[in-house]
């Protein structure tokens, strides 16, 4: 794609606009808020959120916006980032020439708004880290990875800010849903079984190693099976996912080539009262304590970027990053999105412990950077 | 040994020339030695008088620059807890010393070499009860304190008293090695503190069965400690240093579980402590299954101001063998581990998983060329 010129796509007034909106106060609602809020639906309700986020969504938007356009290095002039900062600006318009919400027809045509929306971004983190591929092709190549940590600042604002406005958008969309499975709100099981997830997500990863090297190591799930809690699945399964993925390649590259067995993987579920938390262990030989940081960062990505041949985005509007190095630190983004976080411990020559903490108490309102 | 109460006025007992000097000193810069450096020079200096001398008169600039800079800080911390009795001795001790420093002549002979270390040996002694000393103060200062403030808002102090205690590691380590250069009964492989075939397999399991002992005495019975590490893998180390940190991690999580457990059918889950050797780092972790500390509880494990133990007695006061102060009481022991772990440029994280079990990873730098840390 060319790049494009602001003005020869976007009106000055609308651009004002964005300015304008961009620096309007967010407001963050939390998992307990939009499980309450989803489990009675009557029209009412409905209408009343739509008018939320027909407010809501244009603020978020345009923050971002803003930012694409103010990135350092020169990293907004990338073509890739461009066309990013174009399904923004796209986006804001569409909603900002939508009329008021009055009634459910009104409200059924801006659910049907919002959700093209949510479509046209659906590719975002590939094309931003396209741009940041663009970017590094540039750089002088002797600069380390923390020298970029503006950059690191704002990859993680903005995928956060994604992560938000991506739920609110799917809750909403979920609400209009006719037959919805049982226990259900939205994205949200209200009765989340975290160690069955960890088992699915332990088998799909199991199949892409095996896809990958003929041979997958076993992976054990120790805790209650009946333990539930709310929560949203699609987001565990992508985090646990990423992490024995991981595990099962430092594993597997390990034990190879020798005639030891390889070792488990091993994953503990333990449910407190603050929170619940899922412990990933490999005996996979371990990161050095000086290799650790880069793990979390954007522009370190020990595989290629598969954008061109594939754009493979996977179900249920998770995107899988496969290849672009950026599974842990979303995972982490996700984690932190209702108030949990994600902690990587290694010991070199050993392995390493993922730690996984997800808030069980669900008042943490949403981050909003 | 009492702490008097009574206040004293700086000027009373120490001249104004003094004062300034040690103004002076304490805006000069300070001069870091590896773990390396310590076992290089070690290794040459039992038979070298030079050798002696020149680290004598390294000493003789350094330690005053040192002890200065935490005599300056110890009159100007926040809160008052620079007029609290216990830290007015303190400062005193570290007064007392600079001055002893500061009037010993230039060393030129062995003459001068042998009483210089018989000096720095009596500051040494003189400093032993400083931990305590310092906790005996913040105890005060707690007391007099609002109680609504929370652990957070002490955190200049927190970070003072990081930077103190570490300073004070530093002091000591440098002090003791000079001194036992001195002795020609070394064991083999040693230079001073440090064994330069260290086994941490063998410190793991010895500081281990010590937490066990404790732990029996107290409550009848102790859970197994299981060791998985290769007993032949040696590297240079301080194995006080390190016993006194896994004897701190073993205690806790021994208690832990036993508390869990004490009360259940169930057999009691074992602590499990890995001993890995990297490139880097060599890496211990004790797991245990005690049940865990809640995510929001975890930041004041570190702190100096939270304590889950009582006053202090004075007569708890423990000084263990080989300078090591065990600070059994006071709930210092973790954040002053990670201060030993981070002296010869090592860690010590703790995460913890509520409702199961916590995690403690030690970080021991093979690497041995960081400086000491000079805060």
């Amino acid at each position: 794609m060319a790049a494009k010129k602001l003005y020869d796509s976007f009106s000055k007034t609308l651009l004002e606009e964005v300015q304008r909106w961009g620096s309007m106060k967010q407001t963050g609602v939390s998992l307990r808020y939009m499980l309450e809020f989803g489990s009675r639906f009557p029209d009412r309700n409905l209408l009343l959120a739509a008018q939320f986020l027909h407010k809501e969504l244009p603020i978020r938007i345009a923050r971002r916006a803003i930012e694409l356009q103010s990135l350092p290095y020169g990293l907004s002039q990338k073509p890739a980032i461009l066309k990013v900062r174009d399904w923004y600006l796209d986006s804001f318009r569409d909603l900002r020439s939508f009329p008021d919400i009055k009634d459910k027809n009104d409200e059924q045509e801006f659910t049907k708004m919002i959700n093209l929306i949510k479509v046209r971004h659906n590719n975002v983190v590939p094309t931003m880290a396209l741009g940041v591929q663009q970017l590094k092709k540039d750089l002088d190549p002797k600069l380390d990875y923390k020298d970029l940590d503006d950059i690191h600042q704002f990859l993680d604002r903005f995928y956060m800010s994604r992560i938000g406005i991506r739920m609110l958008i799917g809750q909403h969309v979920a609400m209009h849903e006719p037959n919805p499975p049982p226990d259900r709100i939205g994205y949200i099981h209200t009765k989340m079984s975290p160690v069955e997830v960890a088992r699915n997500a332990s088998e799909d990863a199991r199949s892409v190693c095996l896809r990958e090297y003929g041979s997958a190591p076993d992976v054990i799930v120790y805790g209650d099976p009946d333990f539930t809690f709310p929560y949203v699945p699609n987001h565990l399964h992508l985090m646990v996912f990423e992490l024995v993925k991981n595990s099962l390649r430092a594993v597997e590259e390990r034990f190879m080539d020798s005639d030891k067995i390889a070792p488990p993987i091993r994953i503990i579920v333990a449910d407190g009262l603050e929170d619940v938390t899922i412990k990933v262990s490999d005996e996979g030989g371990g990161i050095p304590r000086s290799g650790l940081p880069r793990i979390f960062t954007y522009l370190y990505s020990t595989a290629k970027n598969p954008l061109d041949e594939r754009a493979d985005l996977g179900t249920a509007d998770i995107a899988t990053m496969a290849g672009y190095g950026f599974g842990l630190p979303i995972s982490r983004l996700y984690a932190r999105y209702f108030g949990g976080d994600l902690q990587i411990i290694s010991m070199e020559g050993y392995g390493t412990d993922a730690y996984l903490h997800l808030s069980r108490l669900g008042d943490s309102q949403e981050p909003l950077p | 040994m009492r702490i008097m109460a009574t206040k004293k006025n700086l000027y009373d007992n120490f001249s104004k020339t003094l004062i300034d000097e040690v103004h002076k000193w304490g805006a000069m810069k300070q001069l870091g030695v590896s773990l390396r450096c310590m076992l290089d020079f070690g290794s040459v200096s039992v038979s070298s008088e030079r050798n002696l001398i020149l680290a004598a008169q390294f000493l003789h600039r350094e330690l005053p620059i040192r002890i200065a800079r935490r005599a300056i800080e110890l009159e100007s911390l926040p809160y008052g807890l620079s007029e609290k009795p216990a830290v007015l001795k303190v400062r005193d001790w570290y007064l007392d010393s600079f001055r002893d420093l500061r009037s010993f002549p230039e060393i030129k002979n062995m003459n001068h070499e042998r009483d210089f270390t018989e000096m720095i040996k009596l500051i040494k002694v003189r400093h032993n009860n400083v931990v305590p000393a310092m906790a005996l103060g913040v105890q005060q200062l707690k007391k007099g304190l609002d109680p609504k403030l929370d652990y957070e808002d002490l955190d200049e102090i927190q970070q003072f008293l990081d930077r103190f205690y570490l300073s004070r590691i530093g002091i000591r380590m440098l002090i003791g090695q000079h001194v036992a250069v001195h002795d020609p009964n070394q064991q083999p492989n040693c230079i001073g503190y440090i064994h330069a075939k260290m086994s941490p397999t063998q410190v793991a399991k010895d500081a281990s069965e010590d937490a066990r002992a404790v732990c029996l005495r107290e409550y009848g019975s102790a859970p197994e400690v299981n060791i998985y590490g290769d007993s032949g893998f040696t590297f240079p180390y301080v194995p006080t240093h390190l016993h006194m940190m896994v004897f701190e991690l073993v205690k806790n999580s021994l208690r832990a579980v036993q508390e869990r457990f004490m009360e259940s059918d169930k057999p009691v889950p074992p602590i499990c402590i890995i001993v890995a050797d990297g490139e880097e780092d060599v890496t211990i972790k004790v797991s245990d299954e005690g049940g865990g500390i809640a995510r929001s509880g975890l930041p004041r494990i570190f702190t100096y101001l939270y304590s889950t133990a009582n006053d202090p007695v004075y007569e708890r006061l423990d000084v263990g063998s080989a300078d090591v102060v065990t600070m059994a009481g006071y709930g210092y022991g973790l954040p002053i581990s990670r201060l030993y772990a981070r002296y010869f440029g090592g860690d010590l994280q703790i995460i913890s998983m509520e409702g199961y079990g916590t995690d403690a990873y030690l970080h021991l730098s093979r690497l041995g060329d960081s400086q000491e840390p000079l805060p």
